[in-house]
């Protein structure tokens, strides 16, 4: 299960063993997973490995040896970065770049040694509950399958050194596909400092919100939501009020995981892409479309059905070329920080004196 | 509901990883999955089952079971009919942890609800750190049902169901019952159904 690092300094995925398993390793009979399900034939044509090896060298070119060119280059074209970001990025160059577009390589290199202390020196009061994760965490990978093996023992070293280095937050469910999505892509210490700079904000809004106590920026994700499907997407959210449907049945996982729980991997991958580096507001995005996608069939739907659909979404709407393309349609920035306002008016905490 | 039976809305609390996900996926599909995914947030699933010549529709209402998440629970109990508590009989702490969730049951429902306290994974003899008389004893004490399961080997799921729908059409006191009393109808591996639907039937052959 050896993972070699590659000339950019991430490391490719799993080695593959006997089972049959899709080209990001998750086995081939969850098929929920499977990036095949998108492909037209299972064979890849010439013209789109062409295509392909094209990408990867504007990509190469712009990132400069080992991200050496990164922020001159974003500096110098924002839009072109934005644009070919949102296309996606090669997956060779994937946890590389997400370590250059999060600012989680500045705080690496700011705090050498630090992971290692966190992992060997320090005891977490969390131990026990993310040992208890760990093997429920992707279980359908064949890096994350085997009982206290790299895959699992990295994700244990991740989480820990995470709920030691804040043990406000500690470890909290949710937190371990994440880490485990990032584990595919680069080294343990890596992963550990881009769960860092999402959840204290290096670049966008600090996410540990998602995870204190009583998931404060999770009810106000949820709330903006609803507001925005009633908004948005008028027909679906009446029936949605008529049906007694809130979004906590259906969209807390987006939020807490980023979409990295049950959503096919090539398209959660595209999504943490643009996640990376546009922030929270491609989940709403990304939600949104999907319900507008599906909506003619969801308002036909009773409530059980309706839950069941709001879970299980049909394939065409989970292709990635046909969902992001929607998704980067919705305008939400203005709204969501409108709705931000009102709900923290409306859920003000009096000061304690 | 129409003649599907009359609704009823049962939501699954305790800890994380006492096995609330396993007995629900035993009940519905007849299988125990070694390749299943922690629960986040809330997950939910129904289920027709016959009773005494009566259809029940269950509405099967899955939370995710660490303390963070209890401030997405409360609306779930709000209007539950009934309420399976789940420890792990190989954990201690897991069941001290369940008077906190009788609690919070208690306080959003009263006494409007039906509480079962189910002790799982039986399977694990050598690691039992509860006695079913402790569950027993608990389970008098707050006024709950009690029973004993594991969804591994399936045992006493199907009789945990059975008790439920037959609390719901008051056959049954609710009151704790002793684990002796319980009759296990499947004490031998499950077996492994690929075809099972989300929305199967059920016959409780109780």
């Amino acid at each position: 299960m050896s993972r070699k690092r590659t000339e950019n300094g991430s490391e490719s995925g799993p080695a593959t063993s006997h089972v049959p398993v899709d080209r990001f390793g998750f086995l081939k009979q969850e098929h929920a997973n499977s990036p095949e399900r998108f492909s037209k034939s299972k064979t890849t044509s010439s013209t789109d490995h062409d295509r392909e090896e094209r990408k990867v060298r504007k990509w190469r070119k712009m990132i400069g040896v080992g991200g050496s060119d990164w922020k001159h280059y974003v500096r110098r074209k924002p839009n072109v970065v934005r644009r070919r970001i949102r296309k996606g990025i090669p997956d060779c160059l994937r946890g590389l770049v997400w370590q250059l577009i999060s600012g989680s390589r500045d705080l690496l290199l700011m705090n050498p040694g630090v992971y290692e202390q966190l992992v060997i020196y320090e005891t977490s009061a969390s131990e026990l509950d993310i040992i208890r994760d760990i093997s429920r965490t992707f279980p359908s990978h064949v890096f994350f399958q085997k009982r206290h093996g790299p895959g699992q023992r990295s994700l244990y070293n991740v989480l820990k050194a995470y709920s030691v280095y804040d043990r406000d937050v500690g470890y909290v469910q949710g937190m371990g596909f994440i880490a485990g999505l990032l584990l595919l892509y680069m080294s343990e210490e890596d992963a550990f400092w881009l769960l860092v700079a999402l959840l204290k904000g290096a670049v966008h809004a600090p996410m540990e919100g998602l995870y204190h106590a009583g998931l404060p920026l999770v009810q106000q994700y949820l709330f903006q939501l609803e507001s925005l499907v009633k908004e948005l997407i008028p027909k679906l959210g009446e029936h949605f009020t008529q049906e007694m449907i809130n979004p906590s049945m259906y969209a807390s996982q987006w939020f807490i995981t980023v979409f990295s729980y049950s959503f096919p991997f090539p398209l959660a991958l595209r999504i943490w892409d643009v996640f990376l580096s546009e922030g929270v507001k491609i989940v709403f995005k990304v939600g949104l479309a999907l319900l507008k996608y599906c909506q003619d069939e969801l308002v036909k739907l009773p409530f059980e059905k309706l839950i069941h659909a709001l879970k299980t979404f049909p394939e065409d709407a989970m292709n990635p070329d046909t969902l992001l393309p929607l998704a980067y349609s919705i305008k939400v920035s203005k709204r969501l920080e409108e709705l931000t306002l009102e709900y923290q008016k409306t859920n003000a905490k009096p000061v304690q004196p | 509901m129409g003649d599907l039976g009359k609704g009823y809305k049962l939501v699954f609390l305790g800890d994380q990883g006492v096995g609330k996900t396993s007995i629900i996926t035993c009940f519905m599909y007849g299988k125990f999955d070694t390749s299943y995914q922690a629960t986040i947030g809330i997950d939910f699933l129904s289920k027709t089952t016959r009773y005494e010549d009566r259809t029940f529709r269950l509405q099967l209402w899955d939370t995710a079971g660490q303390e963070r998440f209890k401030s997405l629970v409360p609306s779930y109990i709000r209007d539950s009919s009934v309420a399976v508590i789940v420890y792990d009989v190989a954990s201690k702490q897991s069941f001290i942890n369940t008077s906190k969730w009788i609690e919070e049951v208690r306080a959003e429902r009263g006494s409007y609800v039906i509480i079962v306290l189910v002790g799982n994974k039986t399977d694990l003899v050598n690691k039992r750190q509860v006695s079913i008389e402790e569950g027993e004893n608990k389970a008098r004490e707050f006024g709950a049902l009690f029973m004993e399961t594991s969804a591994k080997a399936g045992f006493n799921i199907k009789p945990l169901f059975c008790k439920i729908t037959s609390a719901l059409q008051g056959n049954e006191a609710v009151s704790w019952t002793k684990q002796e009393d319980l009759v296990d109808v499947n004490l031998k591996p499950l077996m492994f159904s690929s075809q099972a639907n989300h929305q199967q039937e059920s016959n409780c052959s109780c």
